[in-house]
C-alpha cells in the first residue's frame, strides 16, 4: 500500500527543513530518499565511510563520518541551524544520546528510535523528559500494524486513519462477491452510513470512486470505518468472518514479543516458535502466558505437531526475509490461517508483491513512514495554518488533508450532496466537538470543525480548494 | 555508458557559453569595433546547437563515468565554440592557434600565442581574459548553482571539475553549494576591481586583471605583463593571486564566522609556509643590491604568487634570475595551489597527504609490525584516499613524460621543452626560455601545440576526465546502447 520505492513526490515543499539523520542503516536509507525526493537539506551522519558514500552518490545529501554523539560531529552537520535531528541507529542508547546532544547544542526537534522492551514501556516518560518530538519502534509499531490486521483478519491491511480516530481498511474484492458489478451508489444502501469506500486500485491505477463507479473483481477496495463497523461491513458483503483465537509466532525476536504481549492482552492464545533456548527462556519469564516452543520454526514436521493446520492466524517474525515468505506460502498450503508477513528489506518489494503472500508488513518502512508523516505535517502546517495535518498515501498518489474550517468558509452550512466538489475528491470524516462523523450526503460541514479529505490533487490550501 | 544525458548537458553547456559571449558582445558593440559579427555568429551558433542537443533524454541516470565524460566533452566544446571569436574576427587568423589560446583561456593556464597582445581588438581580449574567469570556478559547477538537476548523482559532475583529491559540499543540497563558491567568486573578483581602480588602473583593463587574477590564469592586457603597473597594483594582484590560489573552503569557513577552523586547515597553513619559505629562499640567491630592497620582495614575492598559484601574470623577467631562483619556482609550479580554489599544479593537499604518507612508510623500516594511520585536519585519511593521491602524483609524471617526448621533436633546447609540458600541463603559463615570460608558443609546430592543448585540459580536469575520454571501452559500450535502443525502436515499428 504504501510506497516502498520513492516515487518523486510532486508536492514538494516550499520552504524545505534542514535535517540531520544519524545512522545509514535500512531505516536511514529509506528516510533519505524520501525526505529528499520532498526537497529537504539533509545532512547523514554515520561511523561507517563506506555506507554514506553509498547514500550521498544518489543523493543530493551530505554526509559525515563520524559519531553522531558527539558535540563536534554535530555542530560540523550544522545542528545550530538544523531544524530536526532523526536518530535512527542500531543502539536506543546512541540514538537518546544524539537527540540529547543536539536539543542542547541547537533548536531543533528530535526523533529517535528506541526499540528495546525495556525501554518501550516507558516512552511516554522518555519523550516528555528529554523533550523528544517522537519516539519510534519499528518493531512495536509492526506488531501493533499485525495486531490491527488480526482484528479484522479478512483485511489485507488496517491503519489507523485521521490521528487514529478511525481505520482505513484495504481488502481485495473477491472474485464472486456480491459488490462485483455494484455502482458505488447501490452499494450505498446496502452498507451501513457508518463505512465510507473512499480509495479503489485497480491496475496500478488508484481511483476516488463516485457514486457512478462500478467495482470489478480483482480491485482493490480501501474504506473508513471504525473497528466495529468495519467487521459488520464484511458481514454485510458475505465475507467469511472468522475471529482470531490462536495465533502461532515462528521466531522469538523483539517483534514477537511486542506482537505476543499485545495479542494475550487481547485474549488470544499465543505460541511462539523459537531456536535459541536462551531466548526462550527469557520469552517465557516476560510472557508467562505464552507457550514457549524451543524448536526449529522452519521444521515442518514440528509445525504440523503444534498444530499449524488448526491455528487461526501465522505469523513468521524470522530475521531473514526469504525464510518468512517461504513459511508463508507453506503455511498457506497445509493450512487456512491468516499469515501476515514480515519483510525486512525494502527492495524486491515487486517481486514480493507478486507472490501473493497476502498480508505484508514491512517494520522498516512503517518507521520510515510514521517519521515522513510527521515531518510533512509539520513543515505543511507551518507554512499554512489552515492545514491541521497532511498524510500521503498510495506511493503518494493520494493525499489526505486535514482541514480546519474557518468561519467564512463557502463549505459550511451546505449538504454534501450538494456542494459543487471537484472530481476525484472525497470528504472522509469530519470531527466535531470531539465525535468523530463519517458523512453521507445529508451532513453538513460547520464552521469550527476539522475535515479530512481524501484526494489525488495536490496542493490544496485550505477547504474552500475542494469547489469548483 | 548513458549518452542521451551527456548531449543534455552538454546542450545546457553551450547555451550558457552563447549567454556568456553576449558580453564580449557588448563590449565590441561599444567599442564600435567591427569583430562584433564574430562574437554575434559565435553566440548564434552556440544557441542554435545548444538547442539542438538540449533534449531530455529519456533515461536520466547519471554515474562517475558519465560525470567525467561531461566534464571533458563541455570543456573541449567550450573551447572549439569559443575560438570562433578569434578565427572570424581575424585577429587569430589560424585555428590551430585560436583553439590553443580558447583552451589556454578556459584552462586558465595563460599560455599565449600570441606575439602582440595590445594589437589585438579590445572585445578579443576582453573574452580571453572572460574565458579565464568562467574557467576559474568551472563552467559545470555554474551550470549546477544554475540549473536545477534532479537526482544527487550530479555530485559526479562537480567532482570531475573541481580541483583536489576529495570534493565536499559546503551545505547538503548541491546546487547551494555551488551558488555559495560563485558568489564568493564574484564578491572577491569585485573586490580586485574596485581595488585596482583604485591604484588609477582603467576600468576595463582592471575588469580584465581581475578575471585573469580570479582564475589565476595570467592572460595580460599587455605585452608586458603586469611589468608596466605602479608598485601598489603589482602588490594587490600579487595579494589576491594567492587569496584566489586558497581553499574556498576556507572562505566559507570565515562567512560562517569559524575563524578558528578557517586557520587550522593544514593544507592552508602549508600553502602559506611554502609561499614564505619560497620568497625568502629566492630573496636570498637573487638580492644584489641592484634594485631596493622593497623592489626585490615585490618582484619575488609577485612571481612567487604568480607561480604557485599557476597564475601566470609576470612583473619582471624571471629568466634572467639565477638557476637557484629557478629551481624554487619549478618546485612550486610542481606544487601548485589548494584544493578547491582556482589554481593549478599537484595541489598541496595532496602533496601533504603524500608527504606523510612517505614518512609514514618510512616508519614502517623502523617499526615494521607498527600500526600508524595518516591523519589531515585531525581525520583519518584513509588508505584509498592516499592510494588515489599516489596514483594521480604517477599519472602526472607519466603523461608528464610522454608529452616531454612528444615536445622534444621540436628540437628545442631541454629548459624550453620541460618548462613547455611543466607550464601547460600545471595550468600556468609562462615556462622558460623560449616559452619565458618574455616570449611566447608560437614557435611550436603544430602537432606540439595539441600536445599541450591536451596538457592543459588534463591538468584542469584533474587528468582522468581526459584520459577516459580515450578509454575504448567506454565509447564500445556507448555504441551497444545505442545500437540496442535503435533496434528496440525499430521492433515497436
Amino acid at each position: 500500500m504504501f510506497d516502498i520505492h520513492g516515487a518523486p513526490s510532486k508536492s514538494k515543499v516550499k520552504n524545505s527543513l534542514k535535517i540531520v539523520i544519524v545512522g545509514c542503516g535500512k531505516v536511514g536509507a529509506t528516510l533519505t530518499e524520501q525526505l529528499y525526493l520532498e526537497g529537504h537539506d539533509i545532512t547523514l551522519i554515520d561511523m561507517n565511510p563506506d555506507r554514506l558514500a553509498a547514500l550521498t552518490d544518489i543523493y543530493d545529501v551530505m554526509g559525515i563520518a563520524g559519531n553522531g554523539a558527539s558535540y563536534k560531529v554535530q555542530q560540523e552537520a550544522g545542528i545550530e541551524t538544523a531544524d530536526l535531528i532523526i536518530a535512527v541507529t542500531d543502539m536506543d542508547e546512541l540514538n537518546l544520546l544524539c537527540c540529547t546532544v543536539a536539543k542542547r547544542a541547537g533548536h531543533c526537534q528530535a526523533i529517535a528510535r528506541v526499540r528495546t522492551p525495556e525501554y518501550s514501556d516507558e516512552v511516554g516518560y522518555l519523550k516528555e523528559k528529554l523533550e523528544l518530538a517522537m519516539i519510534i519502534n519499528p518493531e512495536r509499531e509492526a506488531a501493533q500494524e499485525i495486531a490491527r490486521v488480526l482484528s479484522i483478519p479478512m483485511a489485507l491491511s488496517v491503519n489507523p486513519f485521521a490521528g487514529g480516530r478511525v481505520e482505513m481498511v484495504r481488502f481485495k474484492v473477491p472474485d464472486d462477491n456480491i459488490l462485483v458489478g455494484e455502482s458505488l451508489a447501490q452499494i450505498g444502501s446496502l452498507v451501513s452510513r457508518q463505512v465510507l469506500l473512499c480509495v479503489v486500485e485497480r491496475d496500478g491505477q488508484v481511483y476516488i470512486p463516485d457514486g457512478r463507479f462500478v467495482i470489478r473483481r480483482g480491485d482493490m477496495v480501501s474504506f473508513i470505518a471504525s473497528m466495529k463497523s468495519a467487521r459488520m461491513f464484511f458481514d454485510r458483503i458475505g465475507i467469511r468472518t472468522h475471529v482470531v483465537r490462536t495465533a502461532m509466532l515462528i521466531g522469538g525476536g523483539k517483534a514477537a514479543y511486542y506482537l505476543g504481549k499485545r495479542l494475550l492482552d487481547n485474549g488470544i492464545a499465543v505460541k511462539i516458535i523459537e531456536k535459541s533456548r536462551e531466548r526462550c527462556e527469557m520469552l517465557s519469564e516476560i510472557l508467562p502466558d505464552a507457550i514457549i516452543i524451543n524448536g526449529d520454526g522452519t521444521d515442518a514436521e514440528l509445525l504440523r505437531e503444534e498444530g499449524l493446520g488448526s491455528v487461526d492466524a501465522f505469523i513468521p517474525l524470522t530475521g531473514l526475509d526469504e525464510e518468512n515468505i517461504l513459511l508463508t506460502l507453506h503455511a498457506a498450503d497445509v493450512s487456512n490461517a491468516k499469515a501476515i508477513t514480515k519483510v525486512k528489506r525494502n527492495t524486491f518489494h515487486n517481486v514480493i508483491n507478486k507472490l501473493e503472500l497476502g498480508s505484508v508488513v514491512y517494520p522498516k518502512y512503517i518507521t520510515a513512514e510514521a517519521i515522513i508523516a510527521y515531518v510533512r505535517g509539520w513543515s505543511v502546517a507551518r507554512d499554512n495554518s489552515n492545514i491541521e495535518t497532511l498524510y500521503h498515501m498510495f506511493d503518494s498518489r493520494v493525499e489526505a488533508i486535514e482541514f480546519n474550517v474557518g468561519e467564512n468558509s463557502h463549505v459550511t452550512d451546505i449538504r454534501l450532496k450538494d456542494l459543487k466538489k471537484k472530481d476525484n475528491l472525497l470528504i472522509a470524516c469530519i470531527s466535531r466537538n470531539g465525535s468523530t462523523i463519517i458523512p453521507g450526503g445529508l451532513d453538513v460541514i460547520k464552521a469550527g470543525d476539522s475535515v479530512v479529505i481524501v484526494t489525488t490533487h495536490t496542493g490544496f490550501q485550505t477547504i474552500d480548494d475542494i469547489l469548483l | 555508458m548513458n549518452l542521451g544525458i551527456i548531449i543534455y548537458i552538454l546542450g545546457y553547456v553551450l547555451k550558457i557559453e552563447a549567454a556568456l559571449l553576449c558580453i564580449p558582445l557588448l563590449v565590441a558593440l561599444i567599442y564600435g569595433e567591427s569583430a562584433w559579427t564574430a562574437f554575434l555568429i559565435a553566440a548564434l551558433v552556440a544557441f542554435a546547437v545548444g538547442t539542438v542537443l538540449n533534449r531530455k533524454p529519456s533515461d536520466m541516470v547519471f554515474y562517475l563515468k558519465e560525470g567525467c565524460i561531461t566534464t571533458a566533452m563541455a570543456w573541449l566544446l567550450l573551447s572549439l565554440v569559443g575560438c570562433l571569436p578569434f578565427v572570424l574576427s581575424g585577429s587569430i587568423p589560424s585555428f590551430t592557434d585560436a583553439l590553443f589560446e580558447t583552451i589556454s583561456g578556459f584552462t586558465t593556464t595563460g599560455s599565449s600565442i600570441l606575439t602582440d597582445v595590445e594589437a589585438l581588438p579590445v572585445s578579443c581580449l576582453f573574452w580571453r581574459s572572460f574565458t579565464h574567469w568562467v574557467g576559474g570556478m568551472g563552467v559545470l559547477v555554474f551550470l549546477l548553482a544554475i540549473i536545477p538537476l534532479s537526482g544527487g548523482s550530479h555530485m559526479n559532475l562537480m567532482r570531475a571539475e573541481s580541483p583536489g583529491p576529495s570534493v565536499g559540499k559546503l551545505v547538503p543540497k548541491l546546487r547551494a553549494t555551488a551558488r555559495i563558491l560563485y558568489v564568493i567568486y564574484f564578491v572577491m573578483t569585485v573586490v580586485l576591481c574596485v581595488l585596482l581602480m583604485a591604484g588609477g588602473m582603467p576600468f576595463l583593463e582592471s575588469l580584465m586583471i581581475s578575471f585573469g587574477t580570479a582564475g589565476t590564469g595570467g592572460f595580460g592586457v599587455r605585452n608586458a605583463s603586469c611589468g608596466d603597473y605602479s608598485p601598489y597594483i603589482q602588490w594587490v594582484v600579487a595579494i589576491f593571486m594567492m587569496l584566489f590560489g586558497v581553499n574556498f573552503n576556507a572562505y566559507y569557513l570565515i562567512l560562517l564566522k569559524k575563524f578558528k577552523d578557517a586557520f587550522n586547515m593544514e593544507e592552508l597553513r602549508a600553502y602559506f609556509l611554502m609561499i614564505l619559505s619560497a620568497v625568502v629562499l629566492i630573496m636570498i640567491s637573487v638580492y644584489d643590491h641592484t634594485l631596493t630592497f622593497a623592489d626585490t620582495l615585490r618582484h619575488v614575492f609577485f612571481q612567487v604568487s604568480s607561480l604557485t598559484t599557476s597564475t601566470g601574470f609576470s612583473s619582471m623577467d624571471y629568466d634572467v634570475w639565477p638557476d637557484a631562483a629557478k629551481g624554487i619556482l619549478i618546485l612550486s609550479m610542481f606544487i601548485g595551489a589548494c584544493a578547491g580554489s582556482t589554481g593549478g599544479g599537484i595541489k598541496v593537499s595532496r602533496m601533504v597527504i603524500a608527504v606523510k604518507a612517505a614518512v609514514r612508510e618510512i616508519g614502517y623500516y623502523l617499526h615494521p609490525k607498527s600500526v600508524k594511520k595518516v591523519k589531515m585536519d585531525g581525520r583519518t585519511v584513509d588508505q584509498a584516499m592516499i592510494d588515489s593521491v599516489n596514483v594521480y602524483i604517477v599519472v602526472f609524471a607519466m603523461v608528464f613524460i610522454v608529452s616531454f617526448v612528444l615536445i622534444s621533436f621540436n628540437g628545442f633546447d631541454l629548459v624550453t621543452t620541460f618548462s613547455a609540458v611543466l607550464t601547460t600541463l600545471n595550468n600556468m603559463g609562462p615556462g622558460f626560455n623560449l616559452v619565458g615570460p618574455a616570449c611566447n608558443f608560437s614557435g611550436m609546430s603544430v602537432f606540439s601545440k595539441y600536445v599541450l592543448m591536451f596538457d592543459m585540459l588534463a591538468g584542469r580536469l584533474e587528468l582522468f576526465p581526459m584520459l577516459l575520454l580515450f578509454h575504448p571501452i567506454l565509447w564500445k559500450e556507448a555504441a551497444k546502447r545505442e545500437q540496442r535502443k535503435w533496434l528496440r525502436k525499430k521492433e515497436k515499428q
